[in-house]
């Protein structure tokens, strides 16, 4: 689904410029579920932005599906986050005024505006009901646990039937047993077809993917299970 | 247009979704825009009432804008080409000025000269080689007018405002006795002093006796009394109408188009009368009038207004600031950096419309109130509406406000690079 060769990220700084990802090479296919691990200012984030069309790379080339998107204009690429990408971070970032089911319907924005609303309800409720918390969506974050909003957090990211889940330490603020519950969601959505990168400090959940990367100093090599 | 459509509805809901959820600030930002709006909204409302009053003032004195006006010196060849002129004629009336004193025979007028009652012009008589005349005998009650004789319903033109009775009607057969509608500065004579109904009129044949059938406003201060030409002829013959001492005015109103205006001038040049023509036209002479007080209102307000949307700015900014991550999430799950601009816009847009609507609501309100309590005392308060120019200019306002508040914080909003939902 995705192929990253050779992607580096320069860091153009006051000083000297710093390269952050050095000539990456990483490919996940349909399906598939990859874990980064890797030290604090490794890049994995920065790795993640890149795939996520958040950032495009300075050097290298970047296949989604087999089209090079190595550059594209800032209209494009909101169009496929939207289409192609499902994000969850460390931090929830749930909208505290929204509920959970209209938190999970902001994904649904894009250029094109809203899904008609029944549309919009039905693919709501599918993707809470797919993290296990239908019943919550009429909630607001602050009545959520910090387990139950990140797992809306992951409706979110899955509403569009993304083609590619990226995921920043998810479990980085939750306690092992509810981070398992995340992992397990995130997982689940793997077996539909989805590509899976996790980047995680545990390794427990890194151990869950089907591989595991280490990122050290802008490098990604592939660990070789032992 | 479709997907317009599409992205200007998100836009909306969404900026609602964000007033909503931030209520105290869209409040204070309507705190701090609402004086601007009320501004603009107060000065055009007083620009348009005063515009108005001021028209309908004009309209009473000069007469509606475009009718054509042809005045001459009173000589009796230029009235008698004038009265052949309008004779039937529905587009043309012409007006001659005489004095008429109404009272005990025998006495001064209590307004010498035709003065407003109560102020005193002397009666002296001047005559051209220079000689002037005290007058003599004994003042009394009596009350000099200047008797204006209509061809016409000179209402066509000018918009007298019924005061009590009725107007001259000139549909009738003319009436041996004449019949007068006094002015509201010659009615007040007629209030102050007891005055018998008898009227001397320079050549008339006898002295007349009048009918008062109403008092209209005419918009001048001197007083006048209105009568049917036609009416005032069976006692005064035309070929009496004028007096080279007297003075007097001879004048015709004609409607925009009317096809005698040529002719007549043309025929009174050949006879050596020097017609002077002029098109009323009050609302080019008040502009010139209004457009300095104006500008420097608007100017005020606008002044004001902007005070408000650098309220409105610093909110917004605020809220950006606040709302970074929020901002960042947006363009992580796809909205375009357009639309996020679009939702901040929409935000301070309809931030500004609420306090439009505050601001037009306020004020009409207020003007209702200001005209209940001081209405009947002010005439100018009479019948005021709340005037729509100032609705539009309250909207006008609060658009203006709206997105200049909120473009730079829209564009804030849209540079906020995806990455920071990472690093937080
Ligand atoms: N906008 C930026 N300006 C300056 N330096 C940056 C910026 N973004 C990233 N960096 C630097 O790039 C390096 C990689 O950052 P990145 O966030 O990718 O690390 P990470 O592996 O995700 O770390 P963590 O595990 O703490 O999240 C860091 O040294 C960071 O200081
Ligand atoms: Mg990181």
């Amino acid at each position: 689904m995705i192929e990253l060769t050779g992607v580096t990220k320069v860091l153009k700084g006051q000083s000297e410029p710093r390269t952050i990802l050095d000539g990456v090479d990483l490919s996940v296919a349909a399906g598939q579920s990859v874990a980064i691990v890797g030290r604090s200012g490794s890049g994995k984030s920065t790795l993640l932005s890149v795939v996520g069309l958040f950032d495009r790379p300075d050097q290298g080339r970047y296949l989604l599906a087999g089209q090079d998107i190595s550059r594209l204009p800032e209209r494009r690429a909101a169009k496929l986050r939207s289409s192609h990408f499902g994000f969850v971070f460390q931090r929830f970032f749930l909208l505290k005024h929204l509920t959970a089911a209209q938190n999970v319907a902001m994904a649904l924005v894009n250029g094109q505006g809203w899904l008609p609303r029944r549309e919009r309800r039905a693919r709501v409720m599918q993707a809470l009901d797919q993290v296990g918390i239908a019943h919550l969506a009429k909630n607001r974050p602050a009545k959520m646990s910090g387990g139950e909003q990140q797992r809306v957090a992951i409706a979110r990211a899955l509403v569009r039937d993304p083609k590619v889940l990226l995921a920043d330490e998810p479990t980085g603020a939750l306690d092992t047993e509810t981070g398992t519950l995340v992992i397990d969601a995130l997982l689940a959505a793997t077996s539909r077809g989805c590509a899976l990168v996790l980047v995680t400090h545990d390794r427990d959940h890194a151990a869950r993917m089907g591989r595991i990367h280490d990122l050290v100093n802008g490098v990604l090599t592939e660990r070789v299970p032992a | 247009m479709k997907r317009f459509s599409g992205r200007f509805r998100s836009s909306l809901i969404i900026g609602l979704q964000g007033i909503r959820a931030r209520k105290l600030r869209t409040l204070l930002s309507m705190v701090s825009l609402f004086l601007g709006v009320l501004a603009v909204v107060v000065v055009q409302a007083g620009a348009s009432i005063a515009e108005r009053a001021l028209l309908a003032d004009n309209e009473l004195t000069w007469g509606y804008d475009g009718t054509r006006v042809i005045d001459m010196p009173p000589e009796q060849k230029a009235v008698d080409a004038v009265l052949a002129a309008v004779k039937g004629r529905s587009d043309a009336v012409a007006s001659i000025g005489v004095q008429g004193i109404i009272g005990e025979p025998g006495v001064r007028p209590v307004n010498e000269g035709g003065a407003p009652i109560g102020q005193s012009w002397g009666g002296a008589v001047c005559y051209p080689d220079g000689r002037c005349e005290e007058p003599t005998g004994p003042q009394g009650a009596a009350i000099e007018v200047r008797l204006t004789a209509l061809t016409g319903d000179i209402r066509q033109f000018r918009p007298f405002r019924p005061v009590s009775g009725s107007w001259l009607d000139f549909s009738t057969v003319p009436s041996m006795a004449p019949r007068l509608v006094l002015n509201k500065e010659a009615a007040k004579g007629f209030d102050q002093y007891d005055v018998p109904a008898e009227m001397r009129v320079n050549g008339a044949v006898a002295n007349l006796t009048p009918r008062f059938v109403g008092v209209v406003d005419d918009g001048t201060g001197e007083p006048r009394a209105y009568v049917r030409a036609d009416e005032l002829a069976t006692w005064l013959p035309n070929a009496n109408l004028v007096n080279p001492n007297m003075g007097g005015e001879l004048r015709v109103s004609l409607a925009p188009s009317s096809p005698i205006e040529q002719v007549l001038v043309a025929k009174l040049k050949g006879m050596g009368v020097e017609p002077y023509v002029d098109t009323i036209n009050n609302r080019e002479e008040q502009e010139d009038q209004l457009r300095l007080m104006r500008l420097i209102f608007f100017s005020m307000a606008g002044l004001v207004l902007l005070i408000g949307v650098a309220g409105i700015l610093n909110v917004g900014l605020a809220t950006v600031g606040e709302r970074v991550e929020e901002f960042a999430l947006r363009r992580a799950v796809g909205t375009p950096r357009s639309l996020l601009a679009g939702i901040v816009l929409a935000e301070t847009l309809l931030t500004g419309l609420f306090t439009a609507a505050a601001a037009i609501g306020a004020s009409a309100l207020a003007l209702k109130a200001v005209v209940l309590l001081a209405g009947g005392s002010h005439p100018i308060l009479d019948n005021v509406q709340f005037p729509w120019e100032a609705g539009v200019a309250g909207i006008i306002a609060g658009i203006v406000a709206g997105v200049l508040g909120g473009f730079v914080p829209a564009l804030r909003a849209a540079g906020i690079p995806i990455a920071t939902v990472m690093r937080a």
